[in-house]
Formats: C-alpha cells, sequence, structure tokens
C-alpha cells in the first residue's frame, strides 16, 4: 500500500506551489522574450481596440491605426496617412493627398475609397458631435483616387488637430469588419500588429509593411498590472522596463519619488493639463464673484505643488500650461490670504465665528472627489479643507467611484469638483468648447464653468483665423481670471520611469500614445 | 481591593492593562494629545521620529502620535455604540421571541436567517452605498449588520430560561410577562451577550477599519486607523511607518478584545480543581472512610 510520509507531502505541496506560481505569474510572456523585447504594463486589459469606440487603450490603438496627420512636438502638426494637404482660406474645407504604397496589414490598399469608408462610420453621426469636424461636417469629396477633400459648413480651424485625435479619427481596414460592417479585428496601417491579446494583456510585433521608419524593437510585450505599487515593484526589480503615461501605466508623483530613490530613471515634462476646482456654476453661492475669489485666495498652491505632487507640477492661475498652443500670458499665482479671504466672505454676507452662516445656513460645501477619476484628489481634498477650514468654510469630502462621478458632475450634482482639462492634442478647442460653453450639453466630464456672457468670447476664438486666435484665446482667459471664475491649481508633470534596458527614452508628444519613436533597448 | 482583584483574576492583568490603556486614550485622547489631529503643516510632511514629532508626521505634516490616538477614540466610540445599539435591539427582538414564541418568534428568527445568509460587512456595505458614507452612517449600517447575531443569542437564552420551573411559578403566581422579562429574564440574557460582546469588539474594530479602508466610514479630517492606513499605502516604501503603526494599533487592540472575550468565556466555565485543593480534597475523603 502507498502510504504519504510528513516530508513526501511537503515536498509535494512546495512542487504544486512552485508549478501554481509560475502558472500565475503576471509575465508569462516574458520567459520567452529576446533581448529585444520591450516589456511595458497597462493600466487594465487593451480591450476592444475599435478606433471608432471609446473603449480600447488610447495607447494600443494609436500603435495599430495611423492618423491622417500626427500631432508632433509642441502641437506641431506632421504628415501621417496623408502626405500633405490644402487648408481653404476660410477654414471650411482640405484638401488631402494620401500617402502612395500604404496597405493595411491585412493587404488592403489605403486609397480615397478605404478613407471614405472609414470617415463615413463616424463623422456624419450624431455621437460625435463634440468633435468640430463632425459639428460642422458638410461632405466628402473624392477628388481622384488619392485626393480627398473635406468640406465643412463653417470654418473649423480645430479640423488637422482633430484629425490626429486616436479615436475616432483612426482608420481600420475595410476588410476588418463583419458583414453588418462590425467591428471584428485590429487591422490598421500602423506601425504595429497585434499577435496577441488577452485580459492578462498584449503581445504587439512589427507591421514588415509600415510606410515610415521601422520600428527597432522586436517586439512589445504590454502586461496588464492594475495596481501602482506592484508597477513599482516591476519596474525595480526588473520585470518591466518602463512605466509612465496617464492612460498606460500612470506613475504618481510619489511612486517617482520612489523610484527616483531606488535608481531607477524618473524622466518628466511640464503637463499638458491642468488641475482645477471647480465651482458649480448653477449653484446660487457661487454666483457671487466675492466667494470664489475668496475660495481661490484660500488655496495654497505652491504647498500643493511641493508637497502633495512633491515638486512634479506647477503652481498656476492659468487654464492651460505653456506648452499648449495659444495658452496665453502667464497670470500670477495669488499667495494665500485668509484675512483677504475672511472679509470677502463678510462682503458676501457670511459672518460668524467657528462655521459660517448667512441667514441661518451655515456656510458648509461639499466637494467631489474620486481617486478613479482623479489620482491623487483624496489628499488634495484634505489640503483644501484645512485651508477652507481656517476661513471659517466647512468643507465635506465626497469620494466617489469614477461611474458615479461620471453622473453626477453632468447633473451638477456638487458644490465643488476637481477637474483636469483635456491637454493634448485636445487643447486648447476641447476643454473651452466642451467644459465652458453653456450652449452645448454637458458631457461625462461636466462644465468646469459656463457663463451666458462667456460663451461669445468662446465662440469667437473656436472659430478665429490663425492671425486673430491669440487674441481670442487670450479674451476668453482675461474673462475667465477678471471674474475669479475657476480656480486652476497647478499643471502636473508628465513622469516616465525606465529601467537600465533602455538606452535613449523620450516623453511621446501626448499622453495618449507610448514613447517608441525615439526608445532603444 | 477585592473590586480590583477580581477582574484582574478573570481576564489577567496584561489584558486588563491592554484594554485599559484603549480605554483611557479613548477618553482623555483630547487631553494627552500633543498635537490637533488634524492640523497640517505641509512644511513639516513625512517627517521621521523627533523629539517635536515622536512618532513624526504624515504626507501632510499632521502629528502621527495624535492621529492614532484620535483614531483609538474614533474605533472605541464607534465600537461601543454599535455594541450599545445593536445588543439593545437585539435583545429586545431576542427577548420576545424568546419569551412569547409563535408567530412573532418564526418572523424574527426568519429576519435573522436572512441577516445570517449574508455576511455582516457586506450588509454594511449595502447599507453604507444607500446612505452614503460617513461615521454615522458606517455605526448605523453595522449595528444593523451586527442586529442578528445578538437577536439571536439572546432568543436561545430567553427560550431556555422561560422554561424553568421558576418562571413557571412566576406566571402561576401572577407576574406580569413586563415583569418576568425585565426582572428575570434580561439579566439572565445579559450576561451571555456581554460575554459575546467583549469577544466580538475586536471583530467590529477590525469592520470600521475595513468599512475607512475601502472610504465608506469615516470622513477626513476625522483620524481613523483604516484611513491612516489607506492613506499611507502610497507611502509604503517611503515611510513604512505610516502603514506599520495604525496597523500595529488595530492589531493590538484587537488582541486585547480577543483575550478579554476568551477569559470573560472560560471564567464562566467550570474549571478543574487546582491540584492541591484535589490532594486535600482526597486526603479528607480517605480519613472520612477510614473513620
Amino acid at each position: 500500500m502507498t502510504t504519504f510520509s510528513r516530508r513526501s507531502l511537503l515536498a509535494g505541496s512546495a512542487a504544486l506551489g512552485a508549478t501554481l506560481g509560475l502558472n500565475l505569474s503576471t509575465l508569462p510572456a516574458l520567459a520567452e522574450d529576446g533581448s529585444m523585447t520591450l516589456r511595458l504594463p497597462l493600466i487594465r486589459a487593451s480591450g476592444n481596440l475599435d478606433p471608432q469606440r471609446y473603449v480600447g487603450i488610447f495607447a494600443v490603438q494609436d500603435m495599430v491605426f495611423d492618423p491622417l496627420v500626427h500631432y508632433g512636438p509642441g502641437g506641431q502638426i506632421e504628415p501621417g496617412l496623408a502626405e500633405t494637404w490644402e487648408v481653404a482660406p476660410d477654414d471650411t474645407g482640405i484638401t488631402f493627398h494620401l500617402r502612395p504604397g500604404v496597405t493595411f496589414t491585412d493587404g488592403e490598399v489605403w486609397d480615397a475609397t478605404s478613407m471614405v469608408w472609414n470617415l463615413e462610420r463616424w463623422l456624419p453621426k450624431e455621437d460625435y458631435r463634440w468633435m468640430q469636424i463632425a459639428n460642422n461636417y458638410k461632405d466628402i469629396e473624392v477628388i481622384d483616387p488619392m485626393t480627398v477633400a473635406l468640406h465643412f459648413t463653417k470654418p473649423t480651424p480645430t479640423a488637422l488637430t482633430e484629425l490626429s485625435y486616436v479615436r475616432p479619427v483612426r482608420f481600420l481596414s475595410p476588410k476588418a469588419v463583419d458583414a453588418e460592417g462590425i467591428y471584428s479585428a485590429p487591422v490598421g496601417t500602423g506601425p504595429w500588429m497585434v499577435e496577441k491579446d488577452g485580459p492578462a494583456g498584449t503581445d504587439l510585433v512589427p507591421n514588415p509593411g509600415y510606410w515610415g521608419t521601422r520600428p527597432a524593437i522586436d517586439r512589445v510585450s504590454l502586461v496588464v498590472i492594475p495596481d501602482g505599487l506592484s508597477r513599482i515593484s516591476s519596474i525595480m526589480s526588473g520585470e518591466i522596463d518602463a512605466a509612465g503615461g496617464k492612460f498606460i501605466a500612470p506613475v504618481s508623483p510619489q511612486d517617482a519619488t520612489t523610484l527616483k530613490a531606488n535608481g531607477v530613471t524618473v524622466v518628466t515634462e511640464t503637463g499638458t493639463d491642468t488641475m482645477i476646482l471647480g465651482f458649480n456654476p448653477r449653484n446660487d453661492l457661487f454666483r457671487d464673484a466675492h466667494m470664489r475669489e475668496a475660495f481661490n485666495l484660500l488655496i495654497d498652491r505652491e504647498g500643493i505643488a511641493r508637497v502633495v505632487m512633491k515638486g512634479y507640477a506647477k503652481a498656476t492661475m492659468n487654464l492651460y500650461p505653456e506648452v499648449i498652443a495659444h495658452a496665453g500670458t502667464r497670470f500670477d499665482v495669488p499667495a494665500r490670504d485668509v484675512e483677504r479671504a475672511k472679509a470677502l466672505l463678510e462682503e458676501a454676507g457670511w459672518i460668524g465665528e467657528g462655521t459660517r452662516s448667512k441667514d441661518g445656513k451655515p456656510l458648509n460645501v461639499e466637494l467631489v472627489i474620486s481617486e478613479d477619476a482623479v489620482p491623487g484628489s483624496r489628499a488634495l481634498g484634505e489640503v483644501l479643507q484645512a485651508g477652507f477650514l481656517e476661513a471659517g468654510i466647512g468643507l465635506k469630502l465626497r469620494n466617489v467611484d469614477h461611474a458615479a462621478r461620471h453622473g453626477d458632475i453632468p447633473q451638477f450634482k456638487y458644490d465643488l469638483s476637481l477637474f483636469v482639462t483635456n491637454g493634448a492634442p485636445y487643447d486648447p478647442y476641447n476643454t473651452i468648447g466642451l467644459m465652458f460653453l453653456s450652449t452645448i450639453a454637458p458631457g461625462t466630464d461636466g462644465k468646469i464653468y459656463e457663463d451666458t456672457a462667456l460663451d461669445p468670447l468662446i465662440l469667437a476664438a473656436l472659430a478665429a483665423s490663425e492671425a486673430d486666435r491669440p487674441a481670442a484665446f487670450q479674451a476668453v482667459f482675461d474673462w475667465l481670471h477678471a471674474n475669479w471664475a475657476i480656480a486652476p491649481l497647478f499643471h502636473g508633470d508628465r513622469i516616465w520611469a525606465h529601467g537600465d534596458r533602455i538606452k535613449s527614452f523620450a516623453i511621446p508628444a501626448t499622453e495618449y500614445e507610448m514613447p517608441l519613436k525615439s526608445l532603444s533597448l | 481591593m477585592k473590586w480590583f482583584n477580581a477582574p484582574i483574576r478573570i481576564v489577567g492583568w496584561p489584558t486588563l492593562l491592554l484594554v485599559l490603556s484603549f480605554a483611557f486614550v479613548a477618553i482623555f485622547g483630547s487631553v494627552v494629545s500633543p498635537y490637533d489631529p488634524a492640523a497640517q503643516n505641509l512644511m513639516q510632511a513625512m517627517q521621521p521620529f523627533s523629539p517635536e514629532h515622536w512618532l513624526g508626521t504624515d504626507n501632510l505634516g499632521r502629528d502621527t502620535l495624535s492621529r492614532l490616538i484620535a483614531g483609538a477614540q474614533t474605533t472605541l466610540i464607534g465600537v461601543t455604540s454599535i455594541l450599545l445599539l445593536a445588543g439593545t435591539v437585539g435583545m429586545i427582538l431576542g427577548t420576545l421571541a424568546g419569551y412569547f414564541g409563535g408567530w412573532l418568534d418564526e418572523i424574527v428568527m426568519r429576519l435573522c436567517d436572512f441577516g445570517f445568509s449574508v455576511p455582516s460587512l457586506f450588509v454594511a456595505l449595502a447599507i453604507v452605498g444607500v446612505f452614503g458614507p460617513s461615521y454615522g452612517n458606517m455605526i448605523l449600517a453595522l449595528a444593523i449588520a451586527w442586529v442578528p447575531i445578538y437577536a439571536r443569542l439572546t432568543r436561545g437564552v430567553v427560550a431556555a430560561a422561560a422554561s424553568q420551573p421558576y418562571i413557571e411559578s412566576l406566571r402561576v403566581l401572577g407576574a406580569s410577562p413586563a415583569r418576568i422579562i425585565f426582572r428575570h429574564l434580561i439579566p439572565v440574557a445579559l450576561g451571555q451577550v456581554l460575554v459575546y460582546a467583549s469577544a466580538d469588539a475586536g471583530l467590529l474594530a477590525l469592520a470600521i477599519a475595513n468599512l475607512s479602508f475601502l472610504g465608506l466610514g469615516v470622513q477626513p479630517p476625522q483620524a481613523e486607523w483604516g484611513q491612516m492606513l489607506v492613506s499611507a499605502m502610497p507611502y509604503i516604501q517611503e515611510a513604512p511607518r505610516l502603514v506599520i503603526l495604525p496597523g500595529l494599533a488595530l492589531t493590538i487592540l484587537v488582541v486585547g478584545f480577543n483575550l478579554l472575550g476568551e477569559r470573560i468565556a472560560l471564567a464562566k466555565n467550570p474549571r478543574p480543581m487546582a491540584r492541591r485543593k484535589l490532594s486535600l480534597r482526597r486526603a479528607i475523603f480517605k480519613q472520612e472512610m477510614s473513620a
């Protein structure tokens, strides 16, 4: 009869544990990697990569699908699937000369037919009206097999920038859909092809027929590591080569501090977005400019940038950082002035010791925070809470998840909320258009502020010709500043960290793409 | 000193010292706390142990020791409130069900079955989800989740006691149900409930920390250990003490409550006779036999 000794039981358990450990490893693909495989983390699985759906990871879509034009460093528009283009003098149309000799990775040819097929999937549809090119869309004119003109109903100076976005504007092979026209496979003209995709990660290999410079890396293994601390451990242990990008695998200022202390290279660049404390424009409390000014003066912006953001941010009073086109002149960041704020509150009728009150109603406001939607908002909320309390304002923090925030904010169910501008490539147009214009229904990110007096200024800026654009945008910024309409806090740095395997590294132009163009191992 | 010796004999001085220390901190926390636990000083953020800040400061420059003391207050007030609420409601329901029986017993026990079929923390999560996260709602949610435990416990004790001859005699002598319940049954059940509650307090302290860790319990600026833990997680590499200290405080409190509950429960059980006493008894027995 076979008997199990304690030793054999222990040995068996150890073997089983080791086997399970190997199988459950988050990095199974790495065992088979060569030296030229780049290993990067993803915050979640790539998901459905249909370029016309807002589901997949932007950066993976960007690797597979090309745009007509690229958003380059500093907002420079560079050729993509369109080799050259001519913009109509009145900005009501653009004629694109398509790049010859380009094919999708399934062999389908890139030409006017495939371009029109793609544009017709979304451009005329209601769902995409948040973009000026869709809102002002008139028609598409095929001039010849390699020349296509887009016509708009009114001047659309934002068109080229919008055509560089990742979604919904990227181009899918017309063959990569089923009989009903529904997306079936990630087939594009981009530098990379999806080799393997699943909940644990995505493997991509270079497109052998890519029209541009062929990637210098043999393979990119994207591994899903949702937890920030695990990503830090993985990069320190060398399991992954780099991490960063707000929508790829974010590295927080605290993570960057830890990584730097452990000898990992941290690369930063001035961010393209702005963290803003927004006042609910439909709340009577904040219709009074005294209140908005008082709240603005109670914020220790420099302290927040230095301590909460660990120095990886720049305090600001501007809507956009300087790296965004037409960001306007820099406003002085006001020093925290509790006495002036108290005087303003008293002018507004809020008086008393402890928590102030007016007509028997205490001055208690609620700040919506969401670590899911705005990482770091909890600590930020606590700093604001302590700052406001000093002037007799009670601030309650309401912590919600991403979905709840997207439900409450568009319905104006808040007093104060933290907002982040859209950054490159969307700005300067997107944030003022969608998050300030009162004539447009609030999207999932809500309105940072709205006022009918501000609308004409925004509309003028969005339609201004290139020569008039700086002044038109400046008029919007001046109005916001003069009316204390918003409380900009800081421009957060863009942070990437990488290990020793990476020899050259440069942060990409936007948070929506991988740093692959200048990367070498 | 007899009044003092009895509890020491029952629970042992280390356990008593542990629990009393936390009770002292909870009662006199505001007096012994070196700083305002909510006061921020961004210039002093992440300070290590020092004479000014014995346990250092957190990411927003708040004194860690003061926040641990305030956290003890929050936890112990929460635990006491939940036990009082759940114990009172549970005892009332359990006593009525156990004494009157019939349909009332059926309804209360089926509700308890429902309560037991879902983990208490899930019930609390659902209630906080509906009413919104706050300290008060968390206490209410945990009290509701814990009521079935005390209702069932009380019902068992009361049902057993109600069938005793002395209760039958009281009925025959014309004692009213209220008199029987308040004078004779509740005191019997109370002993059992208190024993259970002393062991349950540790579990409740963990539940409070769990909910606050998830952002569904205590809200800033009020200090609480679970909340301190979650706020400190990003800094675990830079300043592990920020995670270790509240974790340690919570562990010690839970161990203290568990030891207290266990010792009280053991004290109620018949204990084997000590060897010396047993020898003495045997000697007396032998003498009697030989006589």
